[in-house]
């Protein structure tokens, strides 16, 4: 630690003592609509002195004085050249065109083009824009941004109809995802069948699968950054479809004199207007709807003001049975500010909430859980010279959790109100890094991440006999609740116990020549909080818990290395990357545990590990009629809980196990055609080893029922699940010319009618009192859709 | 209450989608047998209670449910902790023991013993008292569905937190009973009621209530830890595999080889007093 902050001063110092430089900055945007471009490369003919844009589009390159060509490339888009004098620090902003036949050429982009990818330390990433996700095959045409990463090697998840993804053998709550900076703690709708983000409000997402900036932190597995779009500066746009499940509007335009922009997109399912036709589901209604704004204000050319929102629910009501809704708000108001031509810094202040209702009319019950958190922060970025660049910030975060009020739902319940108790904690953190061109060759990326964590006070904790919160049952050889044996008061403004941890993150790119280079990085992360699922998939009733007295941060190193390679005039490319990671800490689930409306979480939980390791290998091309990829990940993901201080073998016998994400083989294929200006066609194809799962290992009669015994956790596995996907894009030719662009979309889930298994269920028959193995299957036969699509 | 929301979410699931469910051919491993122990001494209200039977069995294969697997030659006793009164089960070589001597006393601690096959178990239990069953009746309303019919029941919860419930319902006619549990960790000290109401099924349209049709519900107080034994195992037997339920496990009962602990027995050994009602719908 001390010896990194030398080295980092000697490079300070290094900078007084450099050559006369000068400083060349600006903002890159699209020239139609006016939407920064991020990821956008500007470089030096001539030299390898290139920057890449930022997420606001802005870029800043430092060189010695004299006379250079200035290249501004970004793929889909025409390349623009700009000749300069560098004499004195000056502001260049570029406005840049797509490419003509852009309509349909991006596929998936590089972070960056090919160029400096090759040579940039960041590894494990990967980037998708909306046009990408949108010419996917999806269930019911419904475009999907979760749907589409899982088509990357190295991210999964557990079928059809689960929420989250899984990264490198993660768990979801492992994954930070971010709509423009706001957290977001559900990304589903509908139990998981479609993403919480429309695809209408999105400019790109890029999901960092290992080798995290220091920037980053709170959660071990990966981010999901997704980037609303800004709006057209330019002129008034209106987006829009008409889907089988659902139907978008997008409008965007100029405000502010053409000083910002804003855009409002709405999205919303609409069988529930079709359901009271239908007398058996006349009184029910299932449907769900998102509300995406944003805008902005350029103050001048220094002071940009963006303003950015999200809201979402999902409403559940069966009649006489059960109400459920749930969802997402966030807001985020930031300030962009450019010092100078080298120093750029954003400052943030964001709020996230997640909460849920379920009223079980049947037995009266109405049940409200909820997270809310602000987060404030600042993040710099120091474009020192041609070699190092700089990234620091603060950031800061209060946690508001709720995990459950409980009240009667009407006056003749029988349910007593009842409050669960309200849990608050406050995440600090502080970061540094640098992007280092050590030489022609290597370049670096190190940094570090101080995080701290504070369970606050202002409520009562339970106190164990011999401080043991789960016990084993020696006798029984079971995990039980601990005795409790009196509560601790905390105080408001104390703190129930703090944690501070260092976070070293630290990429090596090597360059081999100008087509190939190898990568390296180790990344160390901490996860203040949890969410809380015993369940075999995610659900949107679990609830999320802070570390504190009974539960430890889980705490992750990541090792990982890779191959990087373009071929045939950069046609092709091939990415190879393997991954080692361990984590400290992870809370596993006693056998029966019980979660939903349990006060005392730590009396059913006892702190496990985790590891996993992988190959993944990505091959694509990125250029042409004919464009996609194939990913393939062979990997093993595990983990063990011992019994500790609760004492006994622990979990599982304290044997490692499967995690419910280990996927021994995991192969994606992805591919789009262009057949001609009408037609397009896309196919993807996904293989996976079957998810683990516990089966039976035997059944006894117990009170004249068939119970089944059940014996190592997730040792068998569902059958390997596989489907093919199809969709066809007609685009009416008499489109050309005019304002109103549409296009119809037509698509084929599941084409050759798979069986995948959701679940097998082993169940005694109702009227025969035979036992047998049932298969359920969400799509059990080919689902075909239909979307239109329009713009002016 | 616990229980309900996952079987909730996969019910929407089900009912709202394109899914398909169907028999497959599943290979499972076969784990050597194991001792079950049916031991339910259950005392109905206003009767002496003293005729009790205990079952004692062995697990089979999953898919290998319906051979004989009853134990004889086993060797079965009672003790009241309290009294230190034994009471011995005579072995009916069907897999049934049988006494017509226990005396039940509320609150009191009794230890079973069996030895079988040169191994000890042994468990041990308390009597746990019910309140009884304050009425019963039918209804349309009330229940998940309005146009079905529905039988309840109300019971008092006494004022201490703590009270655990079994409630067991068995049409006449049918093959299997249907079994609920009740905590009153959210209904403490009030008027409890309780409903049972069965859906159409595919495979048997007249599977819900009619008229005419007759049903036995039993009411018992239970220990809490018979309660957590019982719900985990009926929530894993409605819903193995069920995506939003929890991992399924071993479920352990209370008895313990003595002999050689590896080699536990499955079942439980319970000790209860229940209320019962007999209902013929309306």
């Amino acid at each position: 630690m001390k010896h990194r902050l030398v080295c980092l001063f000697l490079l300070m110092t290094t900078l007084i003592f450099a050559q006369e430089k000068f400083s060349v900055s600006g903002t890159i945007k699209d020239q139609k609509n006016g939407e920064t471009l991020l990821g956008a490369t500007v470089y030096l003919k001539g030299t390898t002195n290139g920057a890449v844009t930022n997420e606001y589009g802005f870029y800043s390159l430092t060189a010695i004085e004299g006379n250079y060509t200035l290249v501004v490339s970004f793929l889909g888009y025409e390349t623009v050249t700009k000749e300069i004098t560098l004499n004195v620090d000056q502001t260049v902003n570029f406005e840049i065109t797509e490419a003509s036949t852009s309509l349909e050429t991006v596929v998936i982009e590089a972070e960056e083009s090919e160029r400096v990818s090759i040579r940039k330390p960041q590894m494990s990433v990967s980037k998708l824009n909306a046009a990408t996700i949108k010419q996917m095959p999806v269930v019911l045409g419904e475009v999907d941004v979760l749907k589409s990463i899982q088509l990357l090697p190295g991210v999964t998840n557990s079928g059809e109809g689960t929420a989250g993804f899984n990264v490198r053998g993660g768990a979801a709550d492992q994954n930070l995802v971010l709509l423009d900076e706001a957290i977001i703690y559900n990304t589903s709708h509908f139990f998981g069948f479609f993403s919480v983000f429309n695809a209408d409000a999105i400019k790109d997402i890029k999901l960092y699968k290992g080798d995290i900036p220091a920037k980053y932190g709170g959660r071990i597995s990966s981010v999901l950054d997704v980037r609303q779009k800004d709006g057209n500066s330019k002129n008034l746009e209106i987006n829009g479809g008409v889907g089988l499940i659902s139907s978008r509007l997008a409008v965007e335009g100029p405000m502010f004199n053409k000083k910002g922009s804003f855009l409002v997109a709405g999205r919303s399912s609409y069988a529930h207007l079709f359901m009271p036709l239908i007398e058996e589901i006349a009184d029910d209604k299932i449907s769900f709807y998102d509300l995406n704004l944003k805008t902005n204000y350029e103050i001048n050319e220094n002071n940009r003001i963006y303003l950015s929102g999200y809201f979402g629910r999902d409403i559940f009501d069966i009649s006489q049975f059960i109400k459920n809704r749930y969802g997402n708000t966030s807001a985020n108001l930031r300030w962009n500010h450019v010092f100078n031509e080298k120093l750029f810094s954003n400052l943030s202040f964001i709020y996230s909430e997640y909460d849920y209702e379920v009223i079980l009319d049947f037995i009266k019950l109405d049940w409200i859980s909820d997270i809310k958190n602000f987060n404030l922060k600042y993040d710099l970025r120091y474009y020192a010279n041609d070699k190092l660049k700089l990234d620091f910030g603060v950031s800061g975060i209060t946690y508001d959790f709720n995990p459950g009020i409980v009240r009667p739902s009407d006056p003749s319940s029988t349910i007593n109100f009842r409050k669960l108790d309200q849990k608050r904690a406050f995440e600090g953190a502080a970061y540094i890094s640098a992007e280092h061109k050590l030489s022609d060759k290597l370049t670096a990326q190190y940094g570090v991440r101080l995080s701290m964590f504070s369970r606050l006070g202002g409520q009562a904790l339970s106190n164990y006999a011999n401080n043991q919160p789960v016990v084993y049952n020696d006798e029984i050889g079971i995990y039980e609740e601990g005795e409790e044996i009196g509560t601790t008061e905390y105080d408001k403004n104390e703190s129930i116990k703090t944690f501070a941890n260092v976070e070293p993150r630290l990429g090596l790119s090597y360059q081999l020549n100008d087509e190939s280079s190898i990568k390296a990085s180790y990344t160390r992360s901490v996860q203040y909080v949890h969410l809380l699922s015993n369940t075999i998939s995610v659900t949107p009733l679990d609830v999320w818990a802070p570390s504190g007295e009974y539960i430890d941060p889980q705490k992750s190193n990541q090792y990982a290395a890779g191959y990087y390679r373009n071929f045939n005039d950069k046609k092709y490319s091939l990415e190879v990357e393997a991954y080692y990671k361990n984590v400290d800490n992870r809370i596993d689930y006693i056998d029966g545990s019980n979660l939903i409306g349990t006060n005392n979480i730590e009396t059913e939980i006892l702190n496990g590990e985790a590891r996993a390791y992988g190959l993944e290998v990505l091959f694509r091309k990125d250029k042409g009629k004919f464009k996609g990829w194939i990913a393939y990940t062979l990997s093993k993901s595990e983990q063990r809980a011992l019994g500790g201080i609760a004492g006994g073998p622990g979990i599982n016998r304290g044997n490692w196990y499967n995690t419910p994400f280990d996927r021994t083989h995991d192969i994606s294929i992805t591919g789009s055609y262009d057949f001609s200006e009408k037609w397009k066609f896309s196919a993807n194809f996904a293989y996976q080893t079957g998810r683990p799962v516990t089966f039976p290992n035997g059944q006894y009669e117990y009170d004249n029922l068939s119970i089944a015994s059940f014996n190592q956790r997730n040792a068998n596995r569902l059958p390997d699940y596989h489907r093919l996907d199809l969709s066809a894009t007609y685009t009416p030719t008499k489109n050309k010319n005019r304002r109103w662009q549409s296009e119809w979309v037509f698509g084929l889930y599941n084409a050759y009618a798979r069986r995948n298994a959701a679940s097998v269920s082993f169940t005694q028959d109702f009227n025969t009192g035979i036992n047998e193995a049932r298969r359920l299957s969400i799509f059990g036969s080919v689902i075909p859709s239909i979307t239109y699509n329009f713009k002016f | 209450m616990k229980k309900y929301i996952p079987h909730l979410l996969l019910v929407f699931l089900l009912t709202t989608l394109i899914s398909c469910d169907d028999p497959i051919d599943v290979e499972l491993t076969e784990a050597p047998p194991r001792l079950v122990i049916e031991a339910s001494l259950d005392w109905e209200k206003g009767t002496a209670g003293n005729n009790q039977t205990i079952k004692l069995s062995t697990s089979t294969p999953f898919f290998d449910n319906n051979s004989d697997t009853s134990v004889t030659g086993a060797s079965v006793k009672v003790t009241n902790n309290d009294t230190n009164a034994e009471f011995f089960f005579t072995d009916q070589n069907d897999g049934t023991y049988t006494t017509n001597s226990f005396v039940p006393i509320l609150n009191n601690s009794y230890t079973l013993e069996v030895a079988y096959n040169g191994e000890v178990y042994n468990a041990t239990e308390t009597m746990m008292p019910i309140t009884g069953i304050n009425e019963v009746f039918q209804s349309l309303e009330g229940g998940f569905d309005e146009e079905l019919l529905d039988v309840n029941i109300t019971y008092d919860d006494p004022q201490e937190l703590g009270n655990h419930y079994m409630i067991r319902l068995q049409e006449v006619g049918d093959l299997f009973p249907i079994i609920e549990t009740r905590s009153d960790e959210f209904t403490n000290g009030n008027v409890q009621d309780e409903f049972f109401e069965k859906d159409e099924d595919d495979d048997n349209p007249n599977n819900q209530f009619d008229p005419g049709d007759s049903v036995n519900i039993k009411l018992f107080g239970i220990s809490e830890r018979y309660y957590n034994f019982i719900t985990l195992l009926i929530e894993q037997y409605d819903s193995a595999g069920n995506p939003f339920a929890t991992t399924p496990a071993e479920i352990r009962g209370n008895c313990i080889n003595v002999t050689n602990e590896d080699n536990y027995a499955f079942g439980y050994f319970r000790v209860t007093e229940f209320d019962q009602v007999d209902y013929t719908f309306q």
